[in-house]
This record gives C-alpha cells, sequence and structure tokens, in this order.
C-alpha cells in the first residue's frame, strides 16, 4: 500500500486518553460520555455532522474551552497518562506541548521569519539558535524553498494555503508533540490542500496528530483513524459513534449509523 | 447528486442480475446442445458469447467511472466492487458455457450410451439450480442463500465423479475422443457451479461486510 504512509501499528500507545467525557457550554450540553484513546504518531480524523461538537471535543484537549465563560468539562483526559485538568497543569505549556491550526490561517501580522521565531523566543530560546529553528521548522513544513529568500516579508502577503504552512511551521517551532487542527484546508486551494495533506503524512513519523475535517474523502486520505460524532436530535448532546481504522470505517462500518452518514444517506 | 448515484448502482446490479440470468440461458442451451446433439443451438450459445463478453466489460468500465468520481465507500463501495467481481465471474462462465456447446458440435455426429447423457443432464439440472439461486441470492441480499450455495453445489462434484466411473466401464471400441469430450463437458458443468459459489462468498461479504473463510477453490485443474 505505498500510496500511504507508514501503517500504525495494532500496539500503538495512546498520546491522549478521554474517559467518560462530557462538555457543557453553561446549560447546554454539548457532548456526553465520550471515551476514545488517541494513538501516538497517526493521525486520528474526527468526522460528523456541521454541529456536533468536533471542534469543542478537539478543544478540549489543550483546554482552549478554558476560555469560554460558562464552559466546563466533566470525565477525565489524559496526555501519557497524566491528568490535562489536575491542578497544577499550565495551560499555556499544554498549548506549547498540544499545538493549533485553525480553518482561517491566522499568520501574526509580522514578518515571516518573526511569526516561526515568535514561541522560541518567548521561551527564551537564544537569538543565535533562532535562525536554525525557523529554517528547520519552515523545512517541516514544506515552507522554505519558497520563502528562503523573503523571511524579511510580511506572512500576511502570502498566498492563503502558504499562509496555512506558515501556521504550522510556527507551531511545529515549539516541537509540540500533538498537532490539532480544525478543518485546515477548508479555506485554501486545492493544491495548498494537496501540500498539507503531503505534510500531514510526514509529520506524523514524529508527532499525534488530530484533524477535524468536514470532507470525508480527506479523512479518508490523510487518517489512521476515523472517529464519527453525531447529535442524534437538536438539544440532546452528542455522542461518539464509532471509532475505528480508517480502512474498517469506509469500507466495512459497525454502526448503521455511520454506514448512513458517510455513503451520504444523511447529514 | 447523490440520488442519481444511489440510482446508478441499482441500475449496474439490475444490469449484472440480468447477465446473470443469460448465463444461465447459456448454461442450459449449451447442455441441450450436448445431450441433444444440437448443432444448431450449440451454434447460437457460441456466438452469443460475444455479447455477454461486451456487457460484462461494460460493467466494469462503469463501475471504474463511478469509482473515480463518486468516492464510493461503505455498503455502496462494497456493491460496487462486488458487481465487477461478479460480472467477471459471470463472463467465465458463459465461456464455459461455450466450451460444453464446442464439445457438442464435437460429438454431434455419434451417439454414446445413454446412461452418459443422462448423466449429463442431471448434472446440468443442478448447476441450473445453484445458478438460479445465485440470481436470487444477489437480487435479495440473501446472506442464508448465498451460504448455502456450497451445499448445492456438493452433488454436482459427485456426479462429476460418477461419470469417470460410468466412463471407465466404457468398452474399447468406444470412440475416445466422444468420451474426453463428455468428461471435458461435465468438468465444464462442475466449474461453473464452483464459480457460482464464489460468487455467492462475494454475496455474503456485500451483506456483512466481512469476507469469509475462502472455501477451497480447485486450482490446480485450473
Ligand atoms: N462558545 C460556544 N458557546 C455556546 N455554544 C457553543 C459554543 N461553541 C459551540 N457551541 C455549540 O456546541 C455545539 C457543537 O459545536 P462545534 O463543536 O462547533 O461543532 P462542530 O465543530 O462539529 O461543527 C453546537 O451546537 C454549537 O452551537
Ligand atoms: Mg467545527
Amino acid at each position: 500500500m505505498s500510496y500511504r504512509s507508514t501503517p500504525v501499528p495494532d500496539d500503538a500507545l495512546e498520546k491522549i486518553t478521554v474517559k467518560g467525557l462530557d462538555f457543557f457550554y453553561g446549560d447546554f450540553h454539548a457532548l456526553t460520555d465520550i471515551t476514545v484513546g488517541i494513538k501516538e504518531k497517526a493521525v486520528t480524523a474526527f468526522i460528523g455532522p456541521s454541529g456536533c461538537g468536533k471542534s469543542t471535543f478537539l478543544r478540549c484537549f489543550n483546554r482552549m474551552n478554558d476560555l469560554i465563560p460558562g464552559a466546563r468539562a466533566e470525565g477525565r483526559i489524559t496526555l501519557d497518562g497524566q491528568d490535562i485538568y489536575a491542578a497544577g497543569v499550565d495551560p499555556v505549556d499544554l498549548r506549547r506541548r498540544i499545538g493549533m491550526i485553525f480553518q482561517q490561517p491566522n499568520p501574526f501580522p509580522m514578518s515571516i521569519y518573526d511569526n516561526v521565531a515568535f514561541g522560541p523566543r518567548l521561551q527564551g530560546v537564544k537569538k543565535a539558535d533562532l535562525d536554525k529553528i525557523v529554517q528547520t521548522s519552515l523545512e517541516r513544513a514544506n515552507l522554505w524553498k519558497e520563502t528562503k529568500d523573503i523571511l524579511g516579508r510580511n506572512g500576511l502577503a502570502l498566498s492563503g494555503g502558504q499562509q496555512q504552512r506558515l501556521c504550522i511551521a510556527r507551531v511545529l517551532a515549539v516541537e509540540p508533540e500533538v498537532m490539532l487542527m480544525d478543518e485546515p484546508c477548508s479555506a485554501i486551494d486545492p493544491t495548498s490542500v494537496q501540500k498539507i495533506e503531503d505534510l500531514m503524512a510526514e509529520l506524523k513519523d514524529r508527532i499525534t496528530i488530530v484533524i477535524v475535517t468536514h470532507n470525508m474523502q480527506q479523512a479518508a486520505r490523510v487518517s489512521d483513524f476515523t472517529a464519527f460524532f453525531l447529535q442524534e436530535m437538536a438539544g440532546e448532546p452528542a455522542v461518539l459513534v464509532e471509532y475505528d481504522r480508517t480502512a474498517n470505517i469506509f469500507t466495512s462500518p459497525k454502526d448503521r449509523r455511520t454506514e448512513d452518514y458517510i455513503t451520504g444517506r444523511f447529514g | 447528486m447523490r440520488e442519481a448515484f444511489r440510482q446508478e448502482l441499482k441500475d449496474l446490479k439490475v444490469e449484472v442480475l440480468s447477465i446473470g440470468r443469460a448465463v444461465t440461458g447459456v448454461t442450459r442451451d449449451a447442455v441441450t446442445s450436448l445431450v441433444e446433439g444440437d448443432v444448431d443451438l450449440a451454434e447460437k450459445v457460441i456466438a452469443g458469447d460475444a455479447e455477454i463478453d461486451r456487457r460484462t466489460l461494460q460493467v466494469e468500465e462503469h463501475a471504474i467511472e463511478v469509482t473515480a468520481t463518486q468516492f464510493p465507500v461503505a455498503r455502496d463501495l462494497r456493491l460496487l466492487h462486488s458487481l465487477t467481481y461478479i460480472a467477471l465471474h459471470l463472463e467465465r462462465m458463459a465461456d464455459l458455457g461455450v466450451n460444453i456447446a464446442r464439445a457438442a458440435k464435437r460429438t454431434a455426429d455419434r451417439r454414446g450410451p445413454q446412461t452418459l447423457y443422462d448423466l449429463i443432464q442431471a448434472q446440468g439440472n443442478l448447476v441450473y439450480r445453484v445458478l438460479d439461486a445465485t440470481c436470487e441470492a444477489l437480487e435479495k441480499n440473501d446472506l442464508e442463500l448465498a451460504r448455502k450455495l456450497q451445499d448445492l453445489d456438493e452433488p454436482i462434484d459427485h456426479l462429476y465423479k460418477q461419470f469417470f466411473r460410468e466412463l471407465a466401464r466404457l468398452q474399447d471400441e468406444e470412440d475416445i475422443e466422444w468420451a474426453s469430450s463428455m468428461v471435458l463437458a461435465s468438468r465444464y458443468l462442475e466449474r461453473i457451479a464452483d464459480n457460482a459459489v464464489d460468487i455467492g462468498e462475494r454475496i455474503a461479504y456485500l451483506v456483512t461486510g466481512e469476507f469469509d473463510a475462502l472455501h477451497d477453490s480447485d486450482e490446480e485443474t485450473g
């Protein structure tokens, strides 16, 4: 199967383990009883109809939801076996270990170089080491060739697809262990989509990737594991319907609801 | 657009079923031509093969096109893939029918012992039963029937062996070419039924999403 990256072994470790997670926005119960293990150095895709809580769930992993007033999570999420909601866990440090890429590329209004150097600088990396980090990160984001001669140019001057790769380079610069991607390809052109998909296959040798995508073909192409979420009734919390190897989900899903969704019979 | 896609899948299945029924007809005509020494009927079977080839090829082309453009998954994917696989098997079964018709032409000018014609006819009757059941299992996605095909196939193998025993009793003066043509015909019938059993396994996969343990196909005699 040469078109795919290295298969993830059955005994791959769980990087993130979620047990019995419920999530609330104030009175609104968004997710219920989610239990899932995100495999290390693999790509896991979250799919499901719009509004079923994929982004919400993703944002639990790096405690981005903490920033929303009234939002609360119940249950347990561990990173390498350690509770990320435990007292003493610094959310800022957590977000360095678990980086995030959004639908809309959001480079800072500064030079390409400064965008990538931003995180390392905050961490107090010495000036002398920055050049190397910037280059390596841009290389790993497959953006070096295009930008090595224009590092001083404003990041916002790049094309949409390049901006997204710049954001990926910015995340990679702080050596994260996990990269969360929330519909990272929705706002960019097809050629750039291809580049980002290729990039994911390369990056997973070193990091764990979780991607939310509304594009099922993309989930099938890029991921090793797929989780299907569904809110069955308006007002009810969403559930994790099925989680399995992507090949199984797309050839022989076990749950009728998954089958109906991926074959386009509803949603 | 998804509706149009689904209709295409349905149409494709109808076409494969129709090819399946045509192959059943081919098998009947081939056996009749052999048993009755009907050369015209044998010619008809041989001439009809090009049409079955054309139709199965069309199914395959259509399936490739749908795969390339519609991203079929799950049961749609299994259906599409299985239909291609089934069409290919049907095409081979029709070829075996043509081989029987050729044997009919070779043997038509002389009449052998009636017991052997009776045996071929009996074997043919069992094969029609398997073919009808195969089409029905596909039409209705009938898992139980699909899995029963293997049992239906068993007596056909027995008759093939019995055919051999009967031949051994023939006198020396019996025409050896005649005899070997008849053995081959019996063998082709047995292989048509084997193909049907393979189709049954594919129908089971189509329905369950899991491959049953594959039965021993007799590749060695191919
Ligand atoms: N900040 C928020 N405050 C209140 N409700 C929210 C907030 N963000 C999302 N929701 C609600 O939570 C549900 C899940 O949303 P979301 O996680 O964005 O779904 P998805 O990413 O699957 O489209 C939706 O009903 C949405 O309206
Ligand atoms: Mg979302």
